[in-house]
């Protein structure tokens, strides 16, 4: 088996052995560790049941975190979808609900899986079980869409960088925007090509997204940064089924994203010190907490 | 190629709220609280950049004490860290510097732990998605890859007669 470095790689090994991304990503998994596979796929399914998890609970947890910063927000999407006629639809309405719900434990330190990173872990989990709920996507094509995201991610770390620290917030919520999108081509149906076409368009609309938690928190915006994430992911994998390309091909899209997150300045880089944090309102906000923090 | 497995981008599974400045950074101190063999009765940790700017934030510190302590990324308790280093007798001192003289990274820390007479200096960098390096210990490089689903026992053990011979050099 060849060895996979870029998302060129990627598809070529896919085409030249006819497997799905998430089925080249079980058998490079397999091959690494000596594991069998029905192992590999227990322990993913074991990530996708602690997601589905956090979705429960966040769903109908209306407390507010530590920090007062964030809390209540997907008991209330969850409210008006339930009520009316979401205008952005079913599927992305709730994926952005559950998406929320996600974030929201994340933020009150509760247990989730980092999909890559846990200030990103809304996105993949909304995308996934939005497709679970309105077109009954089995939890095992669920775990299958996880190996999917998890080589396009694989490709992006090894290529990139997938920490806000490192890269900004393209590199968090831009991956896993990225990530969620190929995800969702494969799921439904869609080319190993293609899949990668959304995964280059989702991660060029987020290119140059900076890293700016109030009060270093990952509350504010980094929760609806995710939700937002959610509504690319679905947009540019209805692009890319279209037949829609990227006119950049995917590995040059990353590449550009590293650029960027090394030209990025420190203080956009999660260390509180520029953009949203330095705010009126996220100077506040900090001061509140760290006076009272000592 | 730091990233190898799918669970290193699915993955871990954790508390909140930060990859990298909580789950990360509870391996760093889970991999020294092997390499010690046991939790330490003092911790010096030293929190550089991105750390020391936001540690308070993403509960850096209670994650890095909870490694200490033994915990693992998904272990509820990391939240009262802080307030259980005094149930097991650890004692700390937390020091914010700008940036790390030892590794390129923005998120590392430099930790001493002493127990008895054993004394060990950590090196470490979270690298982002929950997966971190350690990259030095006492004053020697070393490159030692740290996944929350790895055997950390098993990695200290491989390290732990070379760094005997080191601490008693200190």
């Amino acid at each position: 088996m060849m060895k996979i470095q870029s998302m060129a790689d990627l598809v070529q090994a896919c085409e030249s052995e006819e497997k799905t991304i998430g089925e080249m990503m079980l058998m490079m998994e397999a091959k690494k560790t000596g594991k069998g596979k029905e192992t590999i796929i227990s322990m993913m399914e074991e990530r996708l049941i602690k997601m589905k998890e956090a979705i429960d609970d966040g769903i109908k947890d209306d407390s507010t975190a530590p920090s007062g910063l964030s809390g209540g927000d997907a008991v209330r999407m969850n409210g008006y979808m339930n009520q009316g006629k979401p205008l952005s639809g079913q599927y992305i309405s709730h994926a952005m609900t559950f998406s929320l719900a996600t974030s929201e434990s994340n933020a009150r330190m509760g247990v989730i899986v980092a999909t890559p990173t846990a200030g990103a872990a809304g996105v993949l989990p909304g995308v996934l079980f939005s497709l679970h709920k309105n077109d009954g996507t089995s939890y095992k094509d669920l775990v299958m869409g996880l190996f999917t995201a998890s080589m396009l991610g694989y490709v992006i770390a090894n290529r990139s960088f997938i920490s806000g620290a490192a890269g900004g917030c393209q590199a968090e919520v831009g991956s896993a925007t990225a990530m969620a999108a190929g995800t969702i081509v494969e799921l439904k149906g869609g080319t190993p090509k293609q899949a990668v076409n959304a995964t280059a368009i989702a991660m060029k609309s987020l290119l140059g997204l900076v890293c700016d938690p109030v009060a270093g928190l990952v509350e504010v915006p980094c929760i609806k940064r995710n939700v937002m994430g959610t509504s690319i992911a679905f947009s540019a994998a209805d692009l890319a089924l279209a037949g829609i390309e990227s006119r950049i091909p995917c590995d040059e899209v990353i590449e550009a994203m590293y650029k960027i997150g090394k030209d990025m300045p420190r203080t956009l880089r999660e260390t509180a010190l520029g953009g949203l944090a330095m705010t009126e309102t996220g100077k506040k906000a900090k001061e509140r907490l760290f006076r009272k923090k000592t | 190629m730091e990233f190898q497995s799918c669970f290193d981008i699915i993955g871990p599974i954790m508390v909140g709220p930060s990859s990298s400045h909580t789950a990360g950074v509870v391996s760093i101190g889970k991999f020294t609280h092997q390499l010690l063999g046991c939790c330490p009765e003092k911790a010096i940790i030293i929190f550089y950049d991105s750390f020391a700017e936001t540690y308070q934030g993403h509960g850096t510190d209670k994650a890095l004490l909870g490694g200490l302590l033994g915990m693992d990324t998904d272990d509820s308790r990391i939240k009262y860290a802080i307030d259980l280093t005094k149930q097991y007798g650890m004692s700390y001192e937390i020091r914010l510097e700008d940036r790390c003289p030892y590794f390129e990274h923005p998120n590392t820390t430099v930790i001493t732990v002493k127990q008895g007479d054993c004394v060990v200096k950590i090196g470490g960098a979270s690298l982002g998605g929950g997966l971190s390096k350690i990259f030095m210990i006492n004053e020697e490089t070393v490159d030692i890859r740290l996944s929350a689903g790895d055997d950390f026992a098993a990695l200290a053990n491989h390290c732990q007669s070379r760094s005997d011979l080191m601490v008693k050099a200190l």
